[in-house]
């Protein structure tokens, strides 16, 4: 071929390689699969992390071979699953774990339709504390404690379903008090906020100056307000790509409707996303609490925070907004605690290692005292289990499995790469202590608050009514309908739903 | 007879795959759509509907509302893109410098996934960090954000889907260009037409085969997009990139609405159907009416 013929081929091919090498640099940090810097990947010491290796290799020897094919959200610590803990069972064992890890909403399409059609492609799905109760309703899930029992052989002496938190009680039957699920990941979220921003002198008198007492972390709205304004301002001042807070606003995707409901409308009082559990009913002229003025005067000071928040809060799901309080671009935020630790300590990823604190959210008067009696509670309390499918074809093998993952050998590598606690040992761990320390408290605060915060309320109906409400919120957040209009008009499509799906008539 | 046997034989495997992957779905999502059939519901069992869920839809103002803007997205996107084509393919066929480089980096992105097409824009235009709001709001001082403002996340989903297709359309019109006979042309020019008349009275009636199978295929390609759009908005701001697409897309998944999404399937292709049957008459129509003119 002359060499007039090939340029005209060559030219485009070099373009596009060009192109692809610059996209390579991503402008901003951004969440990857990598476990966060200074964690151990091995899985601790490889021998205790599995427990005894030949009660394993043992108990598993029937199965050696079989393949355990596994759907999860790609979350810090499902990733870890599928680095480090995957390839440690499959070499303890010779079970094969192929283990998709996707995004939020693939995840659930995946699981829902393979539970509902009974094709068995998966042998373990991530059940979010949210969905547990329609799955159950379902009877998606295989009672595990059936199944242990049934396979005396396969129960490890290094799983016990006591040492998990209370937050394993999500994941069993109210009546039983049948295993459904192993946690695998629980989190909160939590107030993040920059502490070199916070205690810098010259600011703390700047602020003091402008709104006439002393700047800290918000307690109050009105607190948390004025810190959002004044560090916007600061950032426009100082020409930095600074803004007072995030807001998780994409007006596209349901992570806006959840950051309304579960985490900043239980900081005003409303509950249960403003739902009547007794009546369903979702409407305050039926009982319910969604369009209360209280939830009003909650999402008006959401949307307002979408003046001090950085331009791309109204494009941020879950993720995005922990991308962009690690690339320094807010002040304050509200951030899913599964971020916390990698956001604190990886330097590949963050441009706010070492100044990163921890705080709960701005509340309203008497909602921490309605927390601590257990009427209500402050925020969000995230996490999932690992659980097999009623339709899987390897149950035995996916049992071993769930109990692998289920060690407490296993734990504190995984809690520190994914700042998740699921058995009450692991805060007691070293590693986890100096991750503690690195995150100015992330863990102590799981530990001791922990109990403040709580899970999606038990509706066996959770997605539907989620996406009953998604446009309101997006609608607002567009500035298309006011916080009035969102919440009257949502709460009515939420009635209409639940009714449509013979509930509430 | 035994060629009909043959015929028949031939043609067995290719009536067994529609059959399987076309009409059995088909089949399948008429029988649900007389269903209400959700998975969260008080029984979560499938229960007769009859026509219900098509009265739903007629009531539907959020349905009704996505499918009018996806009609107006297909409208501005095939006339868009059908008239971009033309031009670009009339240009292609004379020469210039960097003619086959253009050609070939013109046709790139129909290489491209749609989902990877929807990455792309997304990284180009996201607020804060995208090149497009940059150097708008740095060059015209325009606050471009996709993520609030609704008439621009309409038309960047727009822009976005001409840069996808236009390329197509480049070279359907460039092959029928090419094929055309050059004679009659010639013979208008000698006649004294200009080029005006020489492209509405002959360039244009004898491309209408081209033209029209461009169309439809782009027309049903652009009622039915999803994967670009979703990566791109989510659908959003508010409804204003919810096309028809994702909309049955949401109904149907997150919301496990098996029937209801099923009746909405149906009533899409019946309008795509609708829609197509109604062009190619008007086309038909206007050949007729040149050809014997």
């Amino acid at each position: 071929m002359s060499s007039r013929r090939l340029l005209p081929l060559l030219v485009p091919l070099m373009i596009v390689s060009m192109i692809l090498a610059a996209c390579s640099a991503p402008a901003a940090p951004a969440p990857t699969a990598e476990p966060a810097a200074g964690t151990d990947t091995s899985g601790g010491d490889s021998a205790a992390a599995s427990g005894d290796t030949s009660w394993w290799s043992e108990a598993a020897a029937p199965y050696a071979g079989v393949t355990l094919r596994g759907v999860s959200e790609s979350t810090p610590a499902s990733r870890y699953v599928e680095e480090v803990l995957a390839p440690m069972f499959t070499e303890a064992t010779g079970i094969n774990v192929e283990f998709e890890v996707t995004s939020w909403d693939e995840m659930y399409q995946k699981a829902i339709q393979d539970m509902e059609a009974n094709t068995g492609i998966y042998d373990f799905v991530y059940i979010e504390q949210d969905i547990i109760y329609t799955y159950l309703g379902r009877d998606f899930l295989t009672n595990l404690t059936q199944l242990m029992a049934d396979n005396e052989n396969l129960a490890s002496p290094d799983f016990d379903v006591n040492n998990f938190t209370s937050f394993i009680d999500n994941f069993k039957d109210p009546e039983t008090g049948d295993l459904y699920g192993v946690p695998m990941e629980a989190f909160i979220k939590i107030n993040l906020y920059r502490t070199d921003l916070f205690d810098d002198p010259d600011i703390q008198a700047a602020f003091e100056a402008e709104y006439g007492y002393p700047l800290s972390v918000a307690t109050t709205h009105e607190q948390y307000r004025d810190n959002a304004e004044f560090f916007t301002a600061y950032g426009e001042e100082n020409d930095m790509d600074l803004w007072g807070t995030t807001v998780q606003g994409h007006t596209g995707h349901p992570s806006a409707t959840y950051e309304f409901v579960e985490s900043i409308a239980p900081t005003y009082g409303v509950y249960n996303w403003g739902v009547n559990l007794d009546t369903w009913k979702a409407c305050v002229d039926n009982g319910g609490e969604m369009n209360s003025d209280t939830a009003k005067e909650a999402l008006n000071f959401w949307l307002d925070m979408l003046n001090y928040a950085p331009p791309e809060a109204t494009s941020s799901t879950w993720d995005e907004v922990a991308a962009s309080f690690a690339a320094g671009r807010a002040a304050q935020g509200w951030v899913y605690g599964e971020n916390a630790t990698w956001i604190a300590t990886d330097t590949d990823r963050s441009a706010v290692v070492g100044n990163v604190g921890v705080a709960r959210s701005p509340l309203s008067d008497g909602v921490l005292e309605e927390a601590e009696s257990g009427e209500g509670y402050i925020g969000y309390y995230d996490g999932g289990a690992f659980g097999v499918p009623h339709s899987s074809r390897n149950k035995e093998a996916a049992l071993l499995w769930l109990e692998f993952i289920g060690q407490e050998s296993v734990q504190a590598d995984w809690a520190v790469a994914g700042s998740r606690i699921v058995m009450n040992s692991t805060f007691d761990d070293p590693k986890v202590q100096e991750a503690d320390v690195a995150t100015n408290g992330y863990y102590t605060m799981l530990k001791d608050d922990g109990p403040l915060y709580r899970g999606a309320p038990p509706f066996p109906f959770h997605n539907t009514l989620r996406e009953s409400m998604d446009p309101f919120f997006w609608q607002a957040l567009a500035g298309e309908l006011t916080a009035e209009e969102a919440l009257d008009q949502a709460c009515a499509a939420a009635e209409a739903a639940m009714v449509q799906l013979g509930y509430g008539e | 007879m035994d060629s009909n046997r043959t015929g028949w034989g031939l043609l067995a495997p290719t009536l067994i795959i529609l059959g399987v992957m076309g009409l059995l779905p088909f089949l399948y999502v008429l029988y649900i759509s007389f269903f209400d059939w959700n998975v969260f519901s008080a029984s979560g069992q499938m229960e007769w509907a009859g026509v219900n869920n098509f009265r739903r839809l007629v009531f539907d103002s959020a349905f009704l509302g996505s499918l009018g803007r996806t009609l107006l997205f297909t409208l501005l996107a095939v006339t868009s893109e059908l008239i971009l084509g033309f031009l670009l393919a009339s240009t292609l066929l004379r020469d210039f410098p960097g003619k086959i480089v253009f050609r070939t980096i013109h046709a790139l992105p129909l290489v491209i996934a749609p989902i990877a097409v929807g990455a792309t824009w997304r990284l180009l235009t996201i607020p804060g960090f995208g090149l497009a709001p940059y150097y708008l709001d740095r060059w015209f001082d325009i606050d471009y954000n996709i993520g609030r403002y609704a008439e621009q996340a309409f038309f960047t989903t727009l822009a976005m889907d001409i840069w996808h297709w236009t390329p197509f359309v480049t070279l359907t019109m460039l092959a029928g260009l090419t094929a055309m006979p050059k004679e009659p042309q010639e013979q208008a020019r000698v006649d004294g037409a200009n080029r005006w008349q020489v492209l509405r009275f002959l360039t244009i009636p004898m491309m209408m085969p081209v033209i029209v199978t461009t169309v439809f295929i782009r027309m049903m390609d652009a009622l039915r997009i999803v994967d670009e759009v979703f990566m791109l908005t989510g659908g959003g701001p508010g409804n204003a990139t919810r096309y028809v697409g994702i909309y049955i897309w949401r109904v149907v998944f997150p919301q496990t609405d098996y029937g209801y999404g099923s009746a909405m399937s149906l009533l899409v292709l019946y309008f795509t159907i609708v829609l197509a049957w109604l062009l190619f008459v008007a086309l038909a129509q206007v050949g007729n009416q040149q050809s014997s003119s």
